[in-house]
């Protein structure tokens, strides 16, 4: 069995609810420390998870960006394998340009939390199952998705919009909860699928993501 | 050269404070000293006047493990787990400096639970603010709620649950209470301030020191006079994104048993932290003050031992570790600094650039800071009345006041799932995290400052009753419990005697719900210009459920479901919300209460029950309302005691008729009664001869926050 | 006319952000001896006369743009 690279920086909080959902789903993760670099070939998936590297501090994700263990996820993008970027994942994906445009304050200018449901746009490596609307959590302050308005045309055009918000709980533009870029393998979402695994925990759409890793 | 006069009032320490020191030295105190004994007698530190009723709360019970006099207290769950938890309050800072009072609240409680070897699992804050139009009540709404949120997200830690009062008696003094839990897993050790071993090295770990907060345990220690913009330099930063460096950090070092003992550096700083853990180990400390890491190199001696800078930590370990400890801190970015080293003692010697400026027996400071038995009347309740008499509300009116509002619009701010431990979050009365053993663990806070407003003795009792209640109607076990005592200053009598009857009830309610209070904190002087807060003793309860399927929910889930009511009224109340006059009747007797908590807890395990509620604030109207959903309501004729008066102890629950014979069993094992009062219907709430529609309650309940606080929407 | 606020942390207060962003410089071989980070208001005032319009900025500034607890702050008149 090939194991799931599970990315961590100074500040990561949510790098242990990935990894218990990544053994939930019967796979082996394995930490990718910020400040090495790995052989791409060790591993059949990456997942960047969210929760406040270095603080939100700067800009989200801008100094994770920066961060060595980022040029060997760079060439696992590129070689095709998935990656997926959960909340600050999506943030520092965006900032390292593997994906296109940038997450802002939110409308409201206020940090929330709550349940969202979402319409997937399009099939790509983290959904090939999920085709109906789920429903997972979201908790960001940051999360307002925005390009220009030529980039969002070309990311309609090209299928790279991958989640849309039913309701909108942030003033995304286009309701744009998560893209991918224009292989489908690299996935940005807002919303947390590792917290909603379970029917206990308010529901667990989250497994058909996390469980596309299973092939 | 300063007199003495001045001196003291720099110090705030009194006359007859001078001369105990005097007394216990031998001769005048000089240099440093003056902090030290400033910092450690101050109230905060000392607990001087309430020391002699908190050891009310004592009594041996198995499961604790850790109780008072740690960072924070211990108790073993079974399975392998532990928790550890406790409340603080950051009232003053938080008045002063909004967000920043009330994030640095939350980093120290945080603190105190990973310095014993726990995981923080959960936040909670019980929050009272003035009324919404006094002076600057929406900034400091506003800002409390994004210092809490600002620091628990970034941290990484879930806040499920709160509680939040508005009153005008804290129009000038907000209350900010915060409460952490840590989880340890099977084979995670419980690590203590116990300072050991000659020739140890004493460690600085964590963030630089500056000049934040400097005489800031003093300051909680005294009443607001309205120069209080005077006192404000001593304002803390935190920082979340450290804390949560230190978190990885210090659990890392003691998993693999590289330290000896741990300690935060919170109030009063490296003072208390380093006489406390040498007094409790019964050693001395050689420490050189000038090996502090600082953020500003002008910072002197006495500054540096009463810094209040954030995230930091004092740690002790054997010097053949110390380069394993070194590598584990430079992992997660931080540094690690030996300060000094422990040896035979008893004195702590500090020393600035070689010289040694005091030497000093830490028992001196801990031991022997004054005990007050501060005056006070035996409780005698004051507003008992033979009949109540009160109007009934208005139902709209009730759920669009700024009591009876929504708090979405502040727990929407908080992450409640990270750590995706979270089964009921903060929209439920009860909140519950599923362990790793599948165990439900349900936190839930206490204290109602409208029952206080009517008598401290049956607010106390409620302290502990109520959210015992709470935990019982969703199936949970109450098992032990902290609390943060907040009340006005403690040198009036009206004051103390509140404070005692409070204690003296919550402490007789920990006994009887086998619940102890294993941790917490006394916050007196919560006084503004001569007004005195409510007198507001928060809780925090902690139980344990089997599991976490089957939690009857908080509100109607079936149409049809029959709703009963089961009761135990021993106290009738009115409180003083929307202008009402309060009084009550009858006492609580706290033994058939306990009975009731317990006989509740069983009967809910009946999977059979979909909802449950307890009768809280205003009475079975606004309870009742609370149970509706956009689509279900619920007809309930007239009950026996209308809708509008409060009842301790009442619970609504819901479910098909087939509950109803076992659950009036189960009542009557308890000398209660249980009896159907209405059933679970569609698109309207009819209480007795009022009708009203599903839409308009919940336009009221959800518009009433942005009516009251119209800046913040 | 333009006037730019610049806001800095005061120097006695500890700067989180400046002090991650200088830990990330570090880290890439980029040493400071300090880094502060800061905010930047720019104000345009309908006031031709620059010491008015300095003082009219001074007053929204203290009104509400800095909190005196924690930064400081330093008025620029911004050349068209």
């Amino acid at each position: 069995m090939k194991k799931i690279g599970v990315l961590r920086f100074l500040g990561t909080n949510c790098d242990r609810d990935v990894w218990q959902a990544v053994e939930d789903v019967g796979l082996k993760p394995e930490w990718l420390w910020y400040e090495d670099q790995f052989q791409v070939a060790d591993y059949s998936a990456y997942v960047v998870p969210g929760g406040f590297s270095y603080g939100d501090y700067l800009r989200c994700g801008a100094l994770a960006a920066k961060a060595p263990v980022m040029k060997s996820l760079g060439e696992a993008a590129a070689k095709g394998y998935p990656v997926l970027g959960i909340c600050n994942g999506f943030q520092i994906l965006c900032e390292t340009k593997l994906l296109p445009g940038a997450l802002v304050r939110n409308e409201k200018r206020k940090f929330v939390d709550r349940w969202v449901s979402l319409n997937p746009q399009t099939q790509t490596k983290w959904n090939a199952k999920a085709r109906a609307v789920i429903k997972l959590p979201v908790a960001h302050g940051e999360g307002r998705y925005y390009a220009e308005t030529e980039e969002l045309k070309a990311l309609w055009d090209q299928e790279q919009v991958w989640m849309t918000y039913v309701e909108n709980p942030n003033g995304a533009l286009e309701d744009i909860a998560g893209v991918c870029n224009k292989q489908k393998n690299v996935c940005g979402l807002m919303p947390h699928p590792e917290r909603a695994m379970a029917d206990w925990m308010g529901g667990a759409d989250g497994r058909v993501i996390m469980e596309s890793l299973l092939g | 050269m300063d007199n003495l006069a001045d001196k003291l009032k720099k110090y705030r320490l009194s006359k007859d404070e001078y001369a105990r020191i005097e007394s216990v030295l031998g001769r005048a105190p000089q240099g440093v000293e003056w902090a030290l004994f400033s910092a450690l007698w101050s109230e905060h530190c000392s607990y001087k006047s309430s020391r002699v009723h908190l050891k009310k709360f004592a009594f041996n019970s198995p499961r604790v493990l850790q109780a008072m006099g740690e960072n924070a207290g211990v108790i073993d769950i079974g399975h392998g787990e532990k928790v550890a938890f406790k409340m603080e309050s950051h009232n003053h800072p938080s008045f002063i400096e909004p967000y920043q009072g009330a994030a640095t609240g939350v980093g120290g409680i945080l603190r105190d639970i990973f310095t014993m070897g726990a995981r923080p699992i959960a936040l909670a804050n019980f929050l009272c603010f003035g009324r919404p139009e006094a002076p600057r009540m929406p900034q400091l709404v506003e800002g409390v709620v994004a210092g809490i949120s600002g620091y628990g997200n970034c941290v990484g830690v879930p806040t499920i649950t709160g509680q939040t009062e508005f009153h005008d008696s804290y129009n000038n003094n907000i209350l900010v209470n915060a409460l952490a839990v840590g989880l340890f897993c099977e084979g995670d050790p419980v690590v203590t301030s116990v300072a050991k071993g000659n020739g140890n090295y004493v460690v600085y770990v964590g963030a630089k020191t500056g000049r934040d907060g400097v005489h800031g345990a003093s300051m909680a220690s005294e009443s607001f006079a309205s120069d209080s913009e005077s006192k404000r330099p001593t304002v803390q930063i935190g920082d979340p994104f450290f804390e949560k460096l230190l978190i990885e950090s210090c659990l890392d070092v003691m998993k693999q048993d590289l330290v000896v003992a741990i300690q935060d550096m919170g109030a009063a700083g490296l003072t208390s932290s380093s006489f406390e853990m040498a007094a409790k180990g019964g050693v001395g400390f050689k420490i050189h003050l000038d090996r502090v890491p600082l953020r500003d190199t002008s910072v002197g001696p006495e500054e540096i031992l009463l810094s209040e800078s954030q995230e930091r930590m004092l740690l002790i370990c054997e010097p053949a570790k110390f380069e394993a400890v070194k590598k584990v801190f430079h992992h997660w970015g931080l540094d690690a600094s030996v300060l000094g080293e422990v040896y035979d003692g008893p004195e702590v010697e500090l020393y600035w650039k070689g010289d040694l400026i005091c030497k000093m027996d830490p028992k001196i400071l801990t031991d022997n800071a004054p005990v007050y038995n501060r005056p006070y009347q035996k409780w005698a309740p004051k507003k008992q009345t033979a009949e109540l008499k009160a109007k009934d509300l208005n139902l709209i009116d009730v759920l669009s006041s700024v009591e009876g509002t929504s708090r979405r619009w502040i727990y929407q701010q908080y992450d409640q799932r990270v750590g995706a431990k979270t089964a009921r979050d903060c929209d439920d009365s009860v909140s519950v995290q599923r362990l790793p053993s599948g165990r439900g663990f349900g936190l839930v806070l206490g204290c109602r400052p409208h029952v206080m407003r009517v008598d401290a003795q049956v607010g106390g009792y409620d302290s502990g009753f109520y959210p015992a209640l709470e935990l019982a109607a969703k199936g949970f076990r109450p098992l032990a419990m902290t609390d943060c005592l907040n009340f006005g200053n403690p040198e009036k009598e009206e004051i103390m005697s509140e404070f005692v009857a409070a204690v003296e009830a919550l402490a007789e309610t920990a006994k009887i719900l086998d619940s102890p209070v294993i941790s917490g904190n006394v916050s007196f002087y919560n006084e503004t210009l001569n007004q005195n807060i409510t007198s507001t003793p928060s809780t925090g309860l902690v139980g344990l459920r089997e599991s976490v399927e089957n939690i009857p929910r908080s509100h109607f889930t079936h149409k049809g479901d029959a709703i009963y009511l089961w009761r135990l009224p021993q106290v009738e109340l009115v409180g003083d919300q929307l202008g009402r006059t309060p009084q009550f009747k009858g006492a609580i007797d706290a033994q058939k209460a306990a009975r009731f908590v317990d006989a509740v807890r069983v009967a809910v395990q009946n999977p059979s029950i979909n909802s449950s509620r307890v009768n809280g604030k205003f009475g079975l109207g606004y309870t009742l309302a609370r149970m509706c959903t956009e689509t279900l309501g619920a007809a309930v004729d007239a009950v026996a005691g209308g809708f509008w008066t409060e009842r301790l102890y009442e619970v609504v629950l819901a479910g098909p008729e087939s509950v109803m014979e076992p659950l009036q069993k189960a009542a009557s094992t308890c000398g209660s009664e249980l009896v159907k009062i209405g059933t679970v219907t569609e698109g309207t709430l009819q209480l007795g001869p009022q009708k009203h529609s599903l839409n308009e309650l919940n336009k009221a309940y959800n518009t009433g926050w942005s009516q009251n606080f119209a800046q913040l929407a | 006319m333009k006037i730019g606020v610049k806001i800095l942390p005061k120097n006695e207060v500890l700067d989180t952000q400046g002090r991650a962003v200088e830990g990330t410089l570090r880290a890439h071989k980029r040493e400071v001896s300090q880094c502060r980070v800061g905010k930047y208001v720019q104000l345009e005032i309908g006031e031709n006369d620059e010491s008015k319009a300095l003082a009219k900025a001074k007053e929204i500034t203290e009104f509400v743009l800095y909190n005196p607890l924690i930064e400081t702050y330093e008025l620029e008149v911004v050349k068209q």
